[in-house]
């Protein structure tokens, strides 16, 4: 009898449960309703979306204390207790947004990003392959507002700062040569291939503390992690070929790739102004390997080696018949590892090293040069979540350049000791606001100073897709070693950046638009061999030169207007003026120009399968030195103008993946002067110009055994 | 009399059990039931929330979030917007992954790895391919390895080269056999149970008849 009641009890209170219903409206924090939020009480199935106007009704069997869950994408999750006892429940749910969302506040004052990943970007790494004639990464970032057109030298000349003040840094850690070797007024390639990496951020000005010793602007290169398969590919060139393989295992890959480039064919073909004795001629190998590590460690390495040799002749024009002669054989090599992890929830460490080796032999009429530069460096970066929404960032790098000169027997021998240090914390104040404060410390050996540069960028949301950003820094930079081989009484030298932008990145356009006022101070001074400033006073060694650089750079990009065609305009108006090197009064250096314009346009046209890229590039003429004028630099050069196209045809050939890329730089032949070289007497004057007036480049890229891309 | 004790005792434990098991069953089936009529984003979304619902009561139950990652892939085939089609397939790869942490070695997650990856694709198609192109591509080869017998990985591999131009080796006729293949599949595949991922016949058919 008893356990019947038992029973009945049981069932009984198996069977009348209490129901309760609870609804309510879901908005945002300025008061928008939000549809589709998930509304439901934790462990059970009960719950509702909530509707078109953020309502929700629905009703539970669960009873007593729970926890209502309201979660929606984009949002902060909401947990909310309840006692669930029957009677109906009416809620008003405000959900804020998650930060660092898509939409949110992003620091960016001063920067171009291409990247994969994050979205809201002005470059896709495609970009970079597919804009110019030369499929290179600096190049292609000459179409960006900020810098200069300076054909007859290699290296990024941003916002009338030299080339030199320029950095580029691969996986954290700075590159002490990007570029091959050079001759004389002929600038040349990048030597990493733009497939290497999958991020790339050029910053103008106004970086990162993590950064040093680049008065101007850095070029922070991210490299690509594991390969996505195993794949053989072989490329074929009019100015050479080469083969890579990449072997793809669960958590590693390994790529090989070798190339022997010869440009002696292609200048048979080509008419050269420049008289080459011997073209061009180089071997290259690589090895990458990439191992994941635990679940969130990776593990870098890439090493490259390369070897070139050429020979020229050029004018001599104090004695017009005979003829300089000018030949380099290089051997460089390179070498990177880093190792990446996330420790825990809240902690993440970098740490790199990195060391090369540049070798260059030139031997000239009648003198003989070797030099060779090595360079150590070593960096550890910590970043630590302090809270849900900042986090802080520190490190230390060291530099270790030895540098050693053989000039006709004579040598001369240079070893540096760069120390860096930094903490720098990124900090959203709202989803709107945010700010990245840094300080930076450095030590040089050489020259035997400290430096301590403040950083401070700021950038606040307007709307959905636009902001105003602000930055400002201190930028310190050791003398270039020219100088330093006379003396090393030298400061370091400063620069102060102060820029202010607008920015809206919606759907497919952007706008920006960018005002900078750089402050030059304690530029290195002094009359060193190798300026070609003849009959000027000497200038002593110093600390004491000073500048200033002011402008407006802006940038549009569309690709949404027009089908299949994507293109950019910009535009940036410079005002400059340094004295600095052996300068004898403050003057408008020869890389810079008041007016740069550039439009790239790219079309896809998908009846042939086929893309299109156009890149027309306008400045107005340059300073140069005139030795018959008395206003120093106060000559200026013709204005340039070049149009260049590339073709990519992408087809199946042999069962392989298969493009086939044509570029002509200078489409329309127009004939660009980069400035004059006088004789000493400055009676006989010789343009400067590019080794051919046209260039052009023919190539067939091929993935064996890959019937299509995907 | 204790035994008859034992014997309620039995009952009531498994009667609670079964009755939750029931309860599971019977909501996923309600709920895969609606998957086909889900037409606007919203009606997808709101799909996609209850299966989510029951993967976070349930906890160690895979299919849950397979089909709550499902939901948004479909949710990110029918939203215009890029930045959101991206920001429902974070969604979608955060499912999935769970689904994969629960359920090693399935064919059916693998192929939904692979449909993420063909969807994040087709946002930006060309600077995208080489990324997920080759994801997408691993992911059916390891679905297709795990049960030959899957429809579903054939099919989407057709799919791919049905809208691949035929320059890269695409093109209807390169799509046919990996159709003709799903759908032969289809036809002899039997589910285990029907809460089984059971989709994609009526889009093979469909397609087979355009190529023909």
């Amino acid at each position: 009898m008893k356990l019947f009641l038992l029973l009945c009890f049981i069932i009984f209170s198996q069977l009348v449960f209490a129901q309760t219903r609870v609804s309510g409206k879901v908005t945002d924090t300025n008061n928008n309703p939000l549809p589709g939020a998930n509304i439901f009480i934790k462990d059970s199935y009960d719950g509702i979306s909530s509707a078109l106007d953020g309502k929700f009704d629905f009703t539970t069997e669960e009873e007593g204390d729970v926890i209502l869950i309201v979660s929606f994408i984009g949002y902060k999750q909401v947990e909310l207790p309840l006692t669930l006892t029957g009677k109906k429940i009416e809620l008003e749910i405000t959900l804020e947004e998650e930060a660092k969302v898509l939409g949110a506040v992003v620091i960016s004052a001063g920067a171009f990003e291409a990247s994969d990943e994050n979205k809201a970007v002005i470059l896709r790494p495609l970009d970079i392959v597919t804009t110019g004639a030369e499929a290179d990464i600096y190049s292609a970032l000459e179409t960006m507002p900020g810098t200069q057109q300076v054909g007859e030298a290699e290296g990024l000349f941003v916002r009338g700062g030299s080339a030199a003040e320029t950095k580029t840094i691969v996986d954290e850690m700075i590159v002490q040569n990007p570029f091959y070797s050079s001759v004389p007024d002929i600038p040349s390639r990048s030597r990493f291939s733009p497939f290497l990496f999958k991020g790339t951020v050029f910053s103008t000005g106004g970086y990162s503390a993590q950064y040093g010793q680049a008065l101007s602007s850095v070029l922070v290169l991210k490299t690509q992690d594991l390969a996505p398969d195993t794949r053989t590919a072989i490329n074929l060139m009019a100015l050479g070929l080469g083969a890579a393989h990449t072997q793809r295992w669960e958590n590693t890959s390994l790529a090989f790739e070798g190339g022997y480039y010869n440009l002696g064919p292609y200048f048979e073909v080509q008419k050269q102004r420049t008289e080459w004795k011997k073209a061009p001629e180089s071997f290259e190998g690589s090895l990458n390997l990439r191992q994941k590590a635990g679940g969130t460690g990776m593990l870098k390495a890439f090493a490259s080696h390369s070897y070139s040799e050429l020979s020229l002749f050029s004018p001599n024009l104090n004695d017009l018949t005979i003829k300089d002669f000018f030949k380099m054989t290089s051997n460089n090599f390179f070498f990177n590892t880093n190792y990446r992890d996330i420790l825990g929830e809240d902690w993440a460490v970098f740490g790199g090293y990195s060391f090369s080796t540049d070798n260059d032999n030139i031997g000239l009429t009648t003198d003989h040069v070797t030099q060779n530069e090595q360079l150590h460096t070593g960096k550890v970066t910590i970043t630590k979540n302090v809270t849900a929404n900042s986090f802080l960032t520190f490190g230390g790098e060291f530099q270790n350049i030895i540098y050693k000169d053989v000039f006709n027997g004579f040598q001369f021998m240079q070893n540096e000791l760069y120390l860096g240090g930094y903490i720098e914390t990124d900090i959203f104040f709202t989803n709107d606001f945010a700010a990245r404060i840094g300080v930076r410390a450095e030590h040089s050996k050489l020259i035997n100073k400290y430096n301590f540069a403040p950083r401070l960028s700021l950038a606040y949301r307007l709307g959905q897709y636009d902001q105003l950003n602000f930055a400002y820094g201190q930028f310190y930079q050791t003398p270039t070693r020219d100088f330093l081989v006379y003396t090393q009484d030298f400061d370091f030298e400063k620069a102060a950046h102060y820029i202010f932008n607008y920015q809206y990145i919606g759907g497919n356009r952007t706008f920006r638009i960018e005002a900078y006022y750089k402050d030059y101070d304690k530029l290195a001074r002094g009359t060193v061999y190798t300026y070609p400033y003849f009959n000027l006073p000497v200038i002593p060694f110093s600390s004491t030169g000073s500048g200033y650089a002011k402008g407006i750079d802006i940038f549009w990009r569309d690709s949404e207007t027009f089908e299949f065609t994507d293109y950019w305009l910009s535009y940036s108006f410079l005002d400059t003026k340094r004295e600095f090197k052996n300068y004898p009064s403050i003057a408008s250096p020869t890389f810079a120009t008041p007016h740069t314009f550039s439009v790239v346009l790219k079309r896809w046209v998908q009846s042939i399968t086929t893309s299109v890229g156009i890149t027309y590039s306008f400045a107005t003429g340059r300073p140069y030195f005139n030795p018959n004028n008395p206003e120093f630099l106060g000559d200026r050069g013709k204005n340039y103008n070049n149009m260049s196209l590339n073709v990519s045809y992408l087809t199946t050939l042999f069962d392989s993946f298969t493009i086939i890329f044509f570029s002509v730089d200078n489409l329309i032949g127009y004939n660009n002067v980069y400035g004059y070289r006088y004789s000493d007497n400055g009676k006989l004057r010789m343009p400067v110009l590019s080794p051919a007036l046209r260039s052009a480049f023919i190539g067939m890229f091929i993935s064996l055994g890959k019937a299509y891309p995907f | 009399m204790k035994s008859l004790s034992i014997f309620v005792l039995f009952i009531l434990i498994t009667s609670s059990l079964y009755a939750d098991d029931e309860k599971y069953t019977k909501a996923m089936k309600k709920n895969i039931s609606q998957i086909d009529s889900a037409a606007t984003v919203e009606e997808i979304i709101n799909t996609a929330n209850k299966f989510e619902r029951i993967a976070l009561a349930e906890k160690d139950k895979w299919l849950p979030y397979y089909y709550a990652s499902f939901m948004y892939t479909l949710a990110s085939y029918s939203e215009t917007l890029n930045e959101k089609k991206d920001a429902y397939l974070d969604y979608a790869d955060k499912f999935v992954i769970t689904a994969d942490s629960l359920e090693q070695n399935n064919s059916e997650i693998y192929t939904l790895k692979g449909m993420i990856a063909q969807a994040r694709m087709q946002i930006d198609p060309m600077n995208r391919w080489m990324k997920y192109g080759s994801i997408a591509d691993n992911a059916f080869k390891r679905a297709i390895e795990l049960n030959s017998l899957n429809p579903r990985p054939h099919y989407l591999v057709g799919v791919g080269l049905f809208y691949t131009p035929e320059q890269f080796g695409g093109g209807k006729a390169a799509a046919k056999p990996h159709l003709e293949k799903s759908f032969q599949n289809f036809n002899e595949y039997k589910l285990e149970n029907d809460l089984l991922p059971n989709w994609g016949k009526n889009m093979v058919e469909a397609l087979l008849k355009e190529i023909e």
